[in-house]
């Protein structure tokens, strides 16, 4: 027998589902034959050189459609209510790992690892078989944003961010350092829309006045300035509409954790232009390696909330100009009315170094080029020795400079 | 060598240290002070410039973001007199990543 506790949570339960709208961004198309549509051919790439799609019998060039249109993505933020998720943004299933792709040149059956592959060879009739169904195992996206710099643009910013950092670099990174290991590398975001309305509740302060007091007399005689200042308890309630915040969603480029490789890197190169990207088709990715999504929203919500509440307060600086001492902002909430959810594989070109080969404390330091607009930022490994003896150097310096400055004072 | 000479400038410690040898007070203990100053600047300096731990995304600023139907209630509840700092104490208003108490908000 259900207590009315349990009708009502069931009901409650009920109504936040019926608030989860699921947009689907498959592409309908059965997973196998990827076919060019101008020839019918599956033998297609992506040219960074016509920054398009390419196929390799008729030379046809296309891309696919934004996506943001295609689905009606970019619908008014200020309507959203509840939780909207494209369907690329399903949780994810960890054990799916291999599917049999039927040819349908030849009937044939082949089964892939999707862990690590989207894309295999029949291996009869030699036709390129992909996944074209959105599996629910976090490598299928939503949306694509395809690269825009080429490799060689990309290793020419690299070079020119260690060409600065060569002096204090690790001696055996200068030894190892080879741009012709740089990758392209799509990497998985989450894209979120947000309908808020957010509270910030705090205290301020107002100067008003100040002055000088003297102490002392003779040799010990000096001023002190003092500041008299009314308190204000001050609430800011407002509407905030969010478009395309971006959340990485793949666990091992959590921007936070920094332990095992520099990933504040790849955070520090956004931000993308994500509304351009483009509806999903496995040949954007062929010849690029790409991460797998292995965080769901309900993982990333918490996350996302503070980001929410970050923008809120970063909005309210410009209202409290008024309070020249400050403010304290001690309570904050935010009301989510509506969400958007998209997965996007975003475009960088990377290069990571482990500082040391063997061991737990091996980190990888990346240095990252954005596909899309081409900011660059890196990690170089420094060597210790160098900066402390170039620091006691210059120590040693200020201090005599400070020597003479200071006796002379003394003295005089 | 010049963004160097930038982030060094922008180092809060060489900042006091400049501001130390203005004052002239204490003069004796400039030169005790002013060494290991300069060592952690110029240390924490290059460090930064070379593994650049403080980059992020400011996706705070950045974002593309409408605000809207902004409703205010300050109200005066006391004096804070005679204090010697020119700013109030635990001052948050731009540190926008440190999360604070939260309330429910409907």
């Amino acid at each position: 027998m259900l207590g009315d506790e349990a009708v009502a949570d069931a009901a409650e339960a009920a109504r936040r589902h019926a608030e989860n709208r699921i947009i689907d961004t498959s592409s309908g198309q059965d997973d196998g034959l990827n076919k060019c549509p101008s020839c019918g051919s599956a033998e297609i790439q992506y040219s960074l050189t016509a920054k398009a799609l390419v196929c390799s019998y008729c030379r046809h060039t296309w891309n696919e459609e934004n996506a943001e249109q295609a689905f009606g993505l970019d619908s008014s933020i200020a309507d959203l209510r509840g939780h909207v998720m494209a369907s690329g943004t399903a949780d994810v299933r960890e054990d799916l790992t291999t599917i049999t792709l039927k040819c349908q040149g030849c009937g044939a059956e082949v089964v892939i690892n999707v862990d690590q592959d989207l894309q295999a060879r029949c291996h009869w009739c030699r036709q390129t078989l992909s996944v074209n169904s959105q599996i629910p195992n976090g490598a299928i996206p939503d949306a694509v944003l395809p690269f825009q710099l080429t490799r060689e643009e990309a290793i020419e910013r690299i070079d020119a961010f260690t060409a600065k950092r060569r002096a204090f670099a690790h001696r055996r990174f200068k030894e190892e350092y080879v741009p012709d290991n740089v990758m392209g590398v799509y990497i998985p975001y989450l894209v979120v829309d947000g309908n808020l309305h957010t509270v910030l509740q705090g205290t301020g302060e107002v100067t008003t006045r100040q002055y000088t007091v003297t102490r002392g007399s003779g040799d010990n005689k000096r001023t002190e300035t003092y500041y008299d200042a009314d308190v204000y308890g001050i609430q800011r309630a407002f509407d905030l509409l969010v478009d395309d915040l971006t959340i990485e969603s793949a666990e091992r480029f959590n921007a936070q954790d920094n332990e095992q490789a520099t990933n504040n890197i790849l955070n520090a190169v956004q931000p993308y232009d994500t509304e351009n990207a483009v509806i999903y088709n496995s040949n954007y990715l062929k010849n690029f390696t790409s991460e797998r999504r292995d965080l769901n929203v309900r993982d990333v919500d918490d996350d996302v909330e503070n980001h929410f509440l970050a923008i809120a307060r970063a909005k309210a600086l410009p209202t409290t100009s008024r309070y020249d001492r400050g403010v304290r902002w001690e309570r904050e909430g935010v009301a989510v009315r509506g969400t958007r959810w998209v997965a996007v594989y975003v475009p960088v070109w990377l290069y990571s170094y482990a500082d040391s080969a063997t061991g737990k404390n091996s980190l990888v330091h990346y240095i990252a080029v954005n596909g899309r607009n081409g900011n660059t930022m890196g990690s170089v490994p420094v060597s210790h020795p160098k900066i402390f003896a170039v620091s006691c150097a210059a120590g040693t310096v200020a201090a005599v400079i400070g020597a003479i400055v200071g006796f002379s004072q003394f003295l005089f | 060598m010049l963004p160097l000479l930038a982030e060094l400038s922008a180092d809060p410690t060489t900042m006091m240290l400049l501001a130390d040898s203005d004052s002239g007070a204490g003069g004796i203990a400039i030169p005790f002070l002013a060494g290991p100053a300069v060592f952690a600047a110029v240390y924490g300096g290059i460090y930064r410039y070379y593994r650049n731990t403080d980059k992020r995304h400011h996706f705070e600023r950045e974002t593309e973001v409408a605000v809207g139907n902004l409703h205010s209630g300050d109200r005066k509840v006391g004096e804070n007199n005679r204090q010697q700092n020119r700013r109030m104490r635990d001052d948050n208003s731009t540190d926008h990543l440190r999360r604070v108490h939260r309330i429910a908000v409907d």
